[in-house]
């Protein structure tokens, strides 16, 4: 097509894997702003919006901080999946259970001390989570159903489990009707770090990302996990025991994917209500890829898609786009990157016609 | 460089000429300068161990590979093909081992696959055409079959259909008879006669020296990547001949094997079937090497598969250590136990994607753990040991799996296995692909792996049962014909008949 024809790489591209995915986060934007230009909106200033929402000022750069936190919760979780190459896409699913887990913790002890009743709010999201996880892992170890699609359907019947909760048995009676249940008690909110809009919810997530990277690189239970990504056949000939090891991944993303609805519900809002979910787990999916299932480099691309999200707020207030603008750009940006890896594996040659002379080297 | 174009016993222009072709994979050189013709009207055999370059080679001209130096002229043209369907379009197809055919299609569908003239399809009319080609070329078929209830053997003559169809004038076969009975093996040399009878060219490619003094007209010897020398058949005197210049040297490769004392017996395997499995029994015991031969697809998968511990016996019972299978596979110990050589050393016995460290790691990591850790310290200073213990290829501990050669490869997995202090080796095809080098410091390995451990080799090398094997047992259709040593000359000399499912005293069906 169009001339060219692909071959696979017989040799890994020297540049390119460092190349190939600034350029399509750069060709993502491009596009976008191109969008934005044919609806009448100058792209640079357009960029410059984006750029000043999310970098701008101290309260820009906290806001998208904050926004990190949950992203790369999800990511984490999302990426371990991958790496074993079981196609979780439930992380919003497991964010929302992980959100009514630790709620259900705040609200049935709301007189407890704070270094009581957080531990407890986090073991109840960690619990939601996992459990709501291993759900589809069951069905696709025990029935061989297609993880993809329990896990995107998992999603809606947590949110809808959710919204049930806040608009009916939750429901705090003082809410005017608005669906909500009522603040929780000072106790039951992670703190913030003095001087500062962040709470301690993130340095909590820097201690889980190096907590992981050891876990992944150093103890044998990360190498099976590793290992088994290579699939089942791989993973019995090296008997290692591979219904375990989807299992206990899946659980794993649940509790990340868990903690991080837990995180938004205490820090962030204080109460549980259904704008807690905001599609993170859904964003999470696209910064995995983005970083190529590499725990560190996840910190970085979800900083980056929180700063998106940031960036957007201020440009929906600039120059009036609609919030599905942001979807826009991150559905983009992981087309751009999938598409990317294609040119990881393969090279484009000109094809030449058939019968045509090619001199000897 | 020896002998290139030899004009002597060329008359007419050929068909296809290859000039000076190479091809590099990183480091690796598969073809070198090769300089070969190829004649309308004559079977030309392309003669190599594993690993010498004709795969290479035949997916070259037929448009699978781009070479990297040097150039094919069809009808003395030029031509650069960058897919298998322009090298089609020129005349050129090829019919691979593993046969690519949409088995729930009919003969007549397969055949015109992507050829349909219209919108509309008339079967009748498919059929008809279909019919008639495999009348032309006296190729037995039913076109209204559908390919899944196929023998091997009609497979392989739905394949040559689809090139004549498609008015391929060079036919390329790849180890063509590896899946043939020896009945179906003669219906397709009859059926390149006719080919050939009509102007056809034939190459196929091959290790087996009595079909190439059966059928061929010509014979390209490859030797690591060069063509050592073209023959044509009068020349070549008796398989030994075409042997020694095979391997370039006067002796084929012989190891030297003492026999050792047998030791305790370490598997036993009773009435096992199941899976393709007919009552399969066999006993191994230390200090021995026990040769499973038999054409490909006859039962040695599955034997392997359940003795390695991938699947399940069926039926039967298999004794692994003197412990029952499923008592054996519930904890298996990392060391003093099974270990499994795959024939698929890239898939299964390695990870392409990481590195060598990972890769030694996959099955030993037992040995290198404390507690929930791994000290990967001590592991890379093992793997240093072990890489220079094996003369593997690059030194670097960080090297991927993907980018070691096939002999590379598989002296890692011999490394890591045999760290292991196995009682029981399954060695699946061990020196397939691997040159002569490799396959020598293999067989040394395997022959030295003897004194502390049991050997199973499963192999459809012949030659290599033979050199290393102190019994064989011979496979057909899922049975163990017959169990031998392999110092009893009369029975060796029936084994090509015990493969093919003929007991001596029987007559040949």
């Amino acid at each position: 097509m169009f001339g060219l024809t692909a071959h696979k790489r017989t040799e890994p591209p020297g540049w390119g894997s460092v190349c190939i995915f600034p350029a399509a986060l750069t060709l993502a934007l491009g596009l976008g702003l191109g969008l934005m230009a044919a609806t009448g909106r100058p792209p640079a200033a357009v960029l410059g919006s984006i750029l000043s929402g999310a970098f701008g000022s101290w309260r820009a750069l906290e806001e998208t901080l904050l926004k990190t936190a949950p992203i790369f919760l999800c990511s984490l979780g999302v990426a371990a999946t991958f790496r074993i190459k079981v196609w979780n896409i439930g992380a919003e699913g497991q964010y929302a259970l992980g959100a009514v887990g630790g709620a259900a913790a705040a609200l049935a002890f709301p007189g407890l001390p704070a270094p009581v009743l957080l531990p407890l709010m986090f073991a109840g999201a960690a619990l939601a989570g996992a459990l709501w996880a291993a759900i589809p892992a069951l069905l696709r170890l025990r029935l061989a159903v297609n993880e993809i699609i329990t896990t995107l359907m998992l999603n809606y019947l947590g949110i809808l489990f959710l919204d049930w909760l806040v608009y009916g048995p939750w429901k705090d009676p003082a809410s005017h009707g608005f669906p909500m249940t009522a603040l929780f008690a000072p106790g039951a909110v992670i703190p913030r770090i003095p001087g500062t809009r962040l709470h301690w919810g993130l340095p909590l997530c820097a201690a889980l990302a190096l907590g992981l990277w050891f876990f992944l690189s150093r103890t044998r239970l990360g190498f099976e996990l590793k290992a088994s990504g290579e699939g089942r056949r791989t993973a019995t000939y090296a008997r290692m025991p591979y219904d375990a090891l989807v299992l206990l991944v899946m659980g794993l993303c649940g509790a990340l994917a868990g903690w991080a609805g837990l995180i938004e519900t205490s820090a962030g809002l204080g109460r549980l209500q259904p704008t807690v979910m905001a599609g993170y787990g859904f964003t999470a999916i696209v910064v995995a890829w983005l970083a190529r299932l590499r725990p560190l480099a996840i910190a970085l691309a979800a900083f980056l898609l929180a700063a998106l999200r940031v960036g957007v707020e201020n440009l929906m207030l600039d120059f009036s786009v609609p919030a599905a603008f942001g979807r826009i750009l991150e559905g983009l940006i992981l087309l751009c990157v999938l598409a990317g890896q294609f040119f990881a594996t393969f090279s484009l040659r000109r094809a030449k016609a058939p019968g045509t002379a090619r001199e000897a080297a | 460089m020896a002998a290139a174009t030899p004009a002597t016993h060329a008359p007419a222009q050929p068909l296809v000429r290859l000039e000076g072709i190479s091809k590099h994979f990183g480091a690796v050189a598969a073809n070198a300068d090769i300089h070969l013709d190829i004649h309308p009207g004559k079977v030309l055999a392309l003669l190599g161990e594993n690993g010498a370059g004709k795969s290479t080679l035949m997916a070259i001209l037929s448009g699978r590979y781009r070479p990297d130096a040097g150039r094919i002229l069809v009808h003395g043209r030029p031509a650069d093909f960058a897919s298998s369907r322009q090298a089609i379009a020129a005349g050129i197809g090829m019919v691979y081992q593993h046969f690519m055919l949409a088995s729930r299609l009919t003969v007549a569908e397969n055949v015109l696959l992507g050829q349909e003239g219209a919108f509309l399809l008339s079967p009748r009319k498919m059929q008809a055409q279909v019919a008639a080609l495999a009348e032309e070329y006296g190729l037995a078929l039913d076109p209204a079959a559908r390919v899944a209830d196929l023998s091997m053997g009609e497979r392989q003559r739905v394949e040559i259909l689809k090139l004549l169809h498609r008015k391929s004038r060079v036919l390329i076969f790849d180890e063509p008879t590896a899946v043939l009975t020896p009945g179906e093996t003669a219906q397709l040399f009859a059926a390149f006669r006719n080919l050939t009878s009509r102007d056809r060219a034939v190459v196929f490619i091959t290790h087996k020296l009595e079909e190439v003094l059966e059928v061929a007209d010509e014979v390209a010897i490859l030797r690591r990547g060069r063509v050592v020398e073209t023959l044509p058949r009068s020349r070549v005197s008796t398989g030994r001949d075409l042997a020694c210049r095979m391997v370039g040297r006067e002796v084929l490769l012989t190891v030297d094997k003492a026999p050792l004392a047998p030791g305790e017996e370490v598997l036993r395997v009773e009435n096992l079937s199941g899976e393709g499995l007919d009552d399969v029994s066999l006993d191994l015991r230390q200090g021995e090497i026990l040769a499973v031969v038999g054409v490909a697809g006859n039962g040695q998968k599955p034997l392997v598969e359940v003795l390695a511990g991938l699947a399940p016996p069926r039926e039967g019972e298999v004794l692994l250590l003197g412990h029952p299978w499923s008592e054996f596979y519930t904890r298996p110990s990392w060391r003093g136990s099974l270990c499994y050589i795959p024939e698929d050393r890239l898939g299964l016995a390695t990870m392409p994607g990481m590195d060598v460290v990972d890769n030694v790691l996959l099955t030993t990591r037992r040995g290198f753990s404390r507690g929930p850790l791994l000290d990967l310290g001590r592991a890379k200073t093992v793997v240093r040991d072990l890489v220079e213990e094996f003369n593997v290829h690059p030194r670097d501990p960080n090297a991927l799996a993907w980018q070691l050669s096939g002999g590379n490869l598989q002296k890692l997995v011999l490394a890591r296995e045999f760290y292991r202090d196995p009682r029981i080796i399954l060695a699946e095809q061990p020196t397939q692909g691997l040159d002569v080098a490799a396959t020598e410091e293999v067989w040394e390995r395997l022959l030295l792996a003897r004194r502390t451990a049991g050997v199973l080799l499963v192999t459809g090398d012949l030659n290599e049962a033979l050199q290393l094997a102190d019994r064989v047992a011979v496979m057909f259709r899922g049975r163990i014909m017959d169990t031998f040593p392999a110092a009893d000359r009369e029975k060796v000399a029936g084994i090509g008949p015990l493969m093919a499912g003929v007991r001596p005293g029987e007559s040949g069906a």
